[in-house]
């Protein structure tokens, strides 16, 4: 498809690549051409009929999203015909389209809208009465204006292309056809997209309904605190009230385009919840309450008491941290402690993979064009979204083939071309198989045939293009190393191998960067008397409580309240993630900014202040002054891979920057080879394959001490009950663990909406059928 | 009701009048399966060569030349090829498809197998619309006798060539006509047109290469291989070979199935002789030739013009052939009332997928329905020529084109029809039991 | 008591994922529709399967969607998305003999608005309704292809033309 040709725009000439997508090229030389339908990189749909331009020798108007750019192509876009015809189709979208945008959530940032202003000079011909639809609610997360759509499919296709889901679909015909489901309710991982895609107000944010008008917000471009993917989100703010999290525009494009799941668009109603820690909090006796104090006096307190225990103390810090925040825990720990009692709270211990990889970490494009996926464990459909939704395309748009291995069905093996279904646990065996070790006993203990990995084989050896090794967080660090060695040797001229570990949280990779040599949590906890913690701990609390316990000091950097604090003699009240500047590392290796969207809540600071406020009032200045810049100045000047790197070059993340980790080559792993061997082996041999698949948000709905601050959450972790009324939100329906609220309650809390209403206009929604 | 054939010898309707015409045995008493046997004598380009001589064009309303629609499909590719026959008639005014497959399914069969042996097809389906329910059991009927002949299935007649015939239903969608939608049908989707390119013939039906035919013209291949292409098309003009079957209805006395040579002079003769002429008392308003889709023709446009009934003819009247659903009306009919009525039509067949059919034929209802509730004013008669303007050309599929036509023809011919509701001078009165759908 | 919105309109179906049981010999009548189609696209099977289960079932309802969509391995929605595309399938109950009058220009103009009414006055109902013992439901449709045999109507599946009101109560009167 590179072939250069020419075309004749507007009669300029321009070159460009055979096949080249006409709108696309008109667009990009800044003739802009209307359009609702078009979306790129989803099925082509031509239904607008907004983009219509003139091509010289073709009769009648045509499409130009659905044109291919051929040599010496001459197009017209603009003309009296064609803003005739475009006046006519923005006319005909507005004949049934309420004109109610003063009360309307995407009023001020609605396409439709915005085309209709842009044309100006619209006079209104239509006298008749409107198709009335009321607006109603598909789920507690997406409410739907019916009448305001205009049937452009981009929600049904991004859910169906994207989502893998179909959840939301076309239904009756003509100027009846209404977007919907069977029965009305959306049972889904509720990821939103098709709300963010969707150009006017028919998909709307429920948790940000009649919140405010998106004019008003503050919008700050920053980085998602849930998933190791890093999507770029945009966080709108008013005040210092955080109201929704949307996507970034999709041309001014950050790694994901428009693209969020559940979490990262709707899971923010923690940032401004009541039950954040307002002061710093002291529990001066073993036993006692923790008592409010002022700044000064817990950072007295803390350093005091820090004193008396030098190398015993012992630092955890999460990977939700900003890469400042747990570098400076790393410095505290070794600078100022002297100890190198450190860990990531994560379980999932990245080194393994970074200290053996033999080749690349690929991008999120890089899966998009990929030839061959093969996914070892993991489930990204509920952990990491956004590789998912790559996966997906690159299977469906690109015809990559897909091959799954793994002891669970997830949904993902939908779209596979392959799938090896595992004995439970018995993933570590499969590492064996790939590292070229397979031999009876391994097969046997995987519950494969050595034919299904032959057919692995043999498709990876028919790959030219990508091929990209993922892999999840159910194999062991012997494992991982052994897969991330011998990902190598799969390379050839014709054939580039990368890799994708899965990790479960936003800095996951960051964090493993910044402490490097670190201990397990497990280490930490035995080995110190006093503790310093960034965020909670991630672990079951039948492994640290009892550790925990026996402490004799304990300071936690939180948030909220959690089963952490319950054993700390010092909170220290840390600011969100929208409420500091900072870097996350993704699981691509993509060096991310997070940016302050808002004032940090009541008294709280950045992780990476308080921590080093305790080590100046220790007498360690780290220099930073208290700004973030120099902050990850010293950070960079101190991780290999970060060198160089400084706030100016992470600007733009539409061109993001990649860390650059060390290609270890040919490593002798004979040491993690024999000890797999002796996992393997010790795996009990079974025969009962775990046959269910999950069902969809079974990872993404659980309630977190994050998620469970945003309402809605809890009606999804209780299996979305579907309301007996759609009109009202459901959340006035049900009680938040999923119990209907009694009927009269849930009217009398209905606004707008009245019942009376209802019936008048019912007759329009049954589609003349009988 | 009349069928049957004038100023030729009848050729679609030369077996319709038999007893049991539909069953195996009364057809291979006339000759039939004998073209395919033929065929199958011949080489695959030899039929399409046949065909394309023949200057067969597709009776389904597009009027495309055949022997050219086959020579597009890819005979080299690997991949299945299908053979499907478009029996989803459901343009107002057309029945002819349904009286052949009623009383000939056969020539159908016959047809479909000689056109997928020349396209080497393996599965040829027949669509047919869902009302049309006992047809399909006529036909489901059919291809089991000619399967229990070795006429359909493995090896036919002992050769290689082996090919299926299947039924499949529609279940109540015009728009299931149209090639792509069809194919979108078949596959079980909403019936939806698909963009074109890539045509059907490269990647129709399950993403393979697909010809999609009408009941007649497929009817007409037997023919074609039995007179040799040239000879029939000599029994029609040059550029539209064959006769045609004009499905004629309304206000005529005798209202029927006709089978013209195409070229037919003329149309007044047709109406006044061949079809017994307008209902006593009664003078002919206008006809609507080639099924709803196409211009409205004023009587006198007829009357002593002698238009002749072929694609030229029709076109140098001002008119199309379309599916030839000849639509006869006298003076009893208020033109803004049909034309209400087909604009109703249009909008319950429009399926919604591009905005200005779907959007523009909805008002033009609404717009239709103020006039004829005395809401008329006089700038509507230019409101909805801009509208059906804006529809015309813009829209996806042909169905938008269509709805476009019939008002067009209607508003610019019939102005003295229109005038006194624009004027606020008339009114109809509101149907009591039928509700708009 | 409160009002309540109508079941239909706040819930357009009541959903449940309880799926219909068939006898042997309709599953069977149901391959050998699947049989037409190659085995990868179960999916075109879809619009004849929804006819037998209109025809068992009354009409297309929760339980029938439910069977298919596990039949042809679909999701409800699919099954949604294609069944209310067509008007010859119900999602609602309808009365046992569906009258459908064709409404379009060569019946209209040949008499179906006196049709449409006679009919309509001796059922006692308007267009789009059922009767009250279930028996009659009258709509009117487009065009079904006897326009030479206009006015017209299909009751069930049979077609009934060139009719007068004589002819309409003589039908309906020979109805069960
Ligand atoms: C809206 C619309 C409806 C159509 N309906 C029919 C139909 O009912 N029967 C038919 O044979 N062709 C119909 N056609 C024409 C088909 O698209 C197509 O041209 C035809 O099936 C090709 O067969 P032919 O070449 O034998 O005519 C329709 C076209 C359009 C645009
Ligand atoms: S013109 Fe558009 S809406 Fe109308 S039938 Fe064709 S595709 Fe559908
Ligand atoms: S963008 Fe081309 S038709 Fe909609």
């Amino acid at each position: 498809m590179s072939e250069p040709i020419k075309v004749t725009i507007n009669g300029q000439e321009f070159e460009t690549e055979k096949g080249a997508r006409l709108i696309d090229v008109c667009r990009e030389q800044a003739f802009n051409i209307p359009s609702f339908c078009y979306y790129q990189d989803l099925a082509l749909q031509a239904s607008c009929r907004m983009c219509l331009v003139r091509i010289e020798k073709m009769p009648k108007l045509q499409t130009s999203c659905t044109i291919t750019c051929t040599d010496g192509m001459i197009v017209t876009t603009q003309s009296p015909e064609i803003e005739k015809a475009q006046r006519a189709m923005g006319e005909f979208l507005l004949a049934n389209h309420p004109l109610d945008c003063p009360v309307c959530d995407r009023g001020g940032e609605c396409e439709l809208q915005e085309m209709i202003f842009d044309w100006g000079d619209v006079e209104e011909r239509f006298v008749e009465s409107k198709n009335a639809t009321p607006e109603k609610f598909l789920s507690p997360i997406v409410a739907n204006d019916p009448q305001r759509c205009i049937l452009c499919k981009r929600c049904t296709r991004v859910c169906d292309e994207w989502m893998g889901e179909d959840a939301i679909e076309a239904g009756n015909r003509g100027v009846n056809t209404v977007i919907g489901t069977y029965g009305g309710w959306l049972d889904c991982s509720q990821c939103g997209n098709c709300i963010e895609v969707c150009p006017t107000g028919t998909l709307l944010d429920g948790t940000f309904r009649h919140e405010t008008r998106p004019w008003e917000l503050n919008n700050t471009i920053s980085t998602d605190t849930y998933s190791s993917d890093g999507m770029q989100i945009s966080i709108g703010a008013r005040g210092d009230f955080v109201h929704r999290i949307a996507a970034r525009d999709r041309y001014v494009d950050g790694l994901n385009g428009e693209f969020l799941d559940v979490k990262a668009r709707f899971g923010h109603g923690f940032i401004n919840h009541p039950d954040r820690l307002k002061t710093p909090l002291i529990r001066y006796k073993k036993g006692g309450k923790l008592i409010p104090t002022t700044w000064d006096e817990a950072i007295h307190y803390v350093a005091n008491k820090f004193k008396e225990f030098g190398k015993d103390i012992g630092v955890i810090a999460s990977a939700r941290l900003t890469n400042e925040s747990i570098f400076t825990l790393k410095r505290f720990a070794t600078e100022v402690a002297g100890s190198e009692n450190y860990a990531v709270s994560d379980a999932y211990d990245l080194s393994p993979v970074f200290d053996n990889l033999s080749v690349p970490l690929c991008t999120h494009k890089e899966i998009r064009h990929a030839k061959t996926i093969l996914l070892i464990g993991g489930e990204p459909e509920e952990e990491q979204t956004f590789t998912a939704k790559q996966i997906r395309q690159a299977v469906r748009n690109g015809g990559a083939k897909l091959i799954v291995v793994h002891d669970t069905p997830i949904r993902l093996t939908a779209q596979a071309s392959q799938f090896i279904h595992v004995n439970p646990n018995s993933l570590d065996a499969f590492a064996l198989a790939f590292a070229d070790q397979a031999d009876d006993t391994i097969t046997k203990k995987l519950g494969a045939a050595a034919s299904e990995i032959d057919e692995v084989l043999k498709t990876i050896g028919e790959t030219t293009g990508d091929f990209i090794i993922m892999f999840g967080r159910n194999l062991s660090p012997e494992a991982q190393a052994l897969i991330a060695n011998a990902a190598g040797n799969f390379a050839s001229e014709n054939r580039r191998v990368l890799l994708h570990p899965l990790p479960l949280y936003n800095n996951s990779v960051g964090a493993n960067d910044m402490m490097a040599g670190k201990k397990s949590v497990a280490d930490v906890l035995i080995n110190s008397r006093a503790l310093l913690i960034g965020g909670s701990l991630s672990q079951p609390a039948k492994l640290t409580d009892g550790y925990l316990e026996r402490k004799e000091f304990i300071v936690v950097q939180e948030l909220f309240a959690t089963a952490t604090t319950a054993y700390a003699d010092v909170v220290l009240p840390a600011a969100s993630f929208a409420e500091v500047d900072g870097t996350y590392t993704n699981n691509t290796g993509f060096v991310q900014r997070v940016r302050q969207a808002i004032e940090p809540i009541h008294q709280a600071k950045a992780d990476w202040i308080i921590t080093s406020m305790i080590a100046r009032e220790m007498g360690m200045d780290f220099g930073y002054n208290y700004s973030a810049t120099a902050a990850f100045k010293a950070l960079a000047d101190s991780v290999p891979a970060y060198a160089g790197l400084r706030y100016p070059h992470l600007k733009d993340e539409s061109k993001p920057v990649q860390a650059k980790y060390q290609i270890a080559g040919e490593k002798d792993l004979s040491k993690e080879l024999g000890e797999l061997r002796r996992r393997v082996e010790a795996i009990t041999e079974r025969s009962d394959k775990i046959i269910e698949t999950p069902k969809v948000g079974h990872k993404l709905h659980r309630l977190t001490t994050m998620t469970e601050k945003t309402p809605q959450f809890h009606l999804l972790a209780h299996g979305n009950p579907k309301p007996e009324n759609l009109l009202v939100s459901p959340m006035v329906q049900f009680n938040l663990d999923g119990t209907p609220k009694i009927a009269e309650k849930a009217e009398a809390a209905s606004v707008g909406d009245r019942i009376s209403d209802v019936k008048r206009s019912a007759g329009t929604m049954i589609d003349g059928k009988v | 009701m009349e069928i049957k054939a004038i100023g030729c010898e009848p050729l679609q309707l030369k077996r319709v009048h038999l007893e049991n015409s539909h069953t195996l045995k009364v057809y291979q008493e006339n000759d039939g399966y004998k073209w395919l046997r033929k065929a199958m004598d011949m080489s695959p380009d030899a039929i399409i060569n046949e065909v394309k001589a023949s200057v067969l064009r597709g009776r389904g309303g597009a009027g495309f030349p055949t022997g050219m629609k086959w020579s597009f499909v890819p005979k080299d590719s690997p991949k299945q090829k299908y053979i499907v026959c478009n029996a989803d008639e459901s343009e107002p005014g057309t029945f002819k498809d349904r009286y052949l497959m009623e009383r000939d399914p056969h020539a159908l069969i016959e047809g479909m197998l000689i056109a997928a042996f020349a396209l080497n097809s393996q599965t040829c389906y027949i669509y047919t619309r869902g009302e049309y329910r006992y047809l399909i059991d006529i036909m489901d009927e059919a291809i089991e006798e000619a399967r229990a002949a070795n006429l359909v299935g493995k090896n036919i007649l002992g050769s290689d060539f082996s090919c299926e015939v299947y039924t499949h239903t529609g279940a109540g969608a015009y728009i299931c006509g149209e090639e792509t939608a069809l194919l979108s049908s078949l596959e079980g989707y909403r019936g939806h047109p698909r963009m074109k390119p890539p045509f059907p013939a490269v990647e129709g039906l399950y993403a393979s290469p697909t010809v999609v035919n009408n009941v007649e013209t497929l009817t007409a291949v037997p023919q074609i291989i039995e007179m040799g292409g040239v000879a029939w098309r000599d029994l029609g003009t040059e550029k539209s070979g064959g006769t045609k079957l004009w499905s004629v209805s309304g206000h005529v006395k005798k209202p029927g199935v006709y089978e013209l040579p195409m070229g037919y002079a003329d149309m007044e003769r047709f109406i006044m002789e061949d079809c017994g002429g307008i209902r006593n008392g009664h003078n002919l308003k206008g006809v609507i030739p080639g099924g709803s889709s196409v211009y409205i023709m004023r009587a006198d446009d007829v009357i002593g013009k002698k238009v002749l009934m072929d694609y030229e003819g029709l076109v140098a009247a001002g008119s199309l052939v379309g599916s030839g659903g000849f639509i006869v009306i006298d003076e009893t009919v208020d033109i803004v009332d049909s034309t209400k009525n087909l604009t109703e039509f249009y909008k319950h067949e429009s399926c919604g997928w591009c905005t200005p059919c779907r959007e523009g034929t909805d008002w033009l209802v609404k717009i239709f329905n103020r006039i004829a509730s005395g809401g008329g004013r006089p700038e509507d008669a230019q409101l909805i020529l801009d509208l059906v303007d804006n529809i015309e050309g813009k829209s996806f599929c042909a169905l938008g084109d269509a709805a476009a036509w019939a008002i067009q023809g209607a508003i610019k011919r019939f102005p003295e029809d229109f005038m006194p509701y624009l004027n606020g001078e008339k009114t109809t009165s509101i149907e009591p039991k039928a509700k708009t759908v | 008591m409160a009002s309540v919105a109508p079941t239909y309109y706040t819930n357009q179906v009541q959903v449940t994922d309880e799926a219909a049981s068939f006898s042997p010999s309709v599953l069977e009548e149901m391959d050998s529709h699947l049989a037409k189609y190659p085995s990868e696209r179960k999916r075109s099977a879809l619009i004849p399967l929804l006819f037998v289960i209109q025809r068992e079932r009354g009409y297309v309802d929760n339980a029938g969607v439910n069977f298919l969509a596990k039949f042809l391995d679909l999701e409800v929605t699919d099954v949604w998305e294609t069944v209310t595309f067509y008007s010859m399938f119900n999602l609602r109950k309808i009365g046992r003999h569906h009258i459908q009058i064709c409404k379009t220009l060569s019946c209209r103009v040949m008499g179906e608005p006196e049709i449409t009414e006679h009919v309509c006055n001796k059922l006692g109902i308007y267009v789009g309704e059922t009767t009250a013992d279930e028996k009659y439901t009258v709509s009117l449709v487009e065009c079904l292809g006897s326009c030479g045999t206009a006015p017209m109507m299909q009751i069930g599946f049979d077609y009934h033309e060139d009719l007068t009101t004589e002819k309409v109560d003589r039908i309906l009167d020979s109805l069960k």
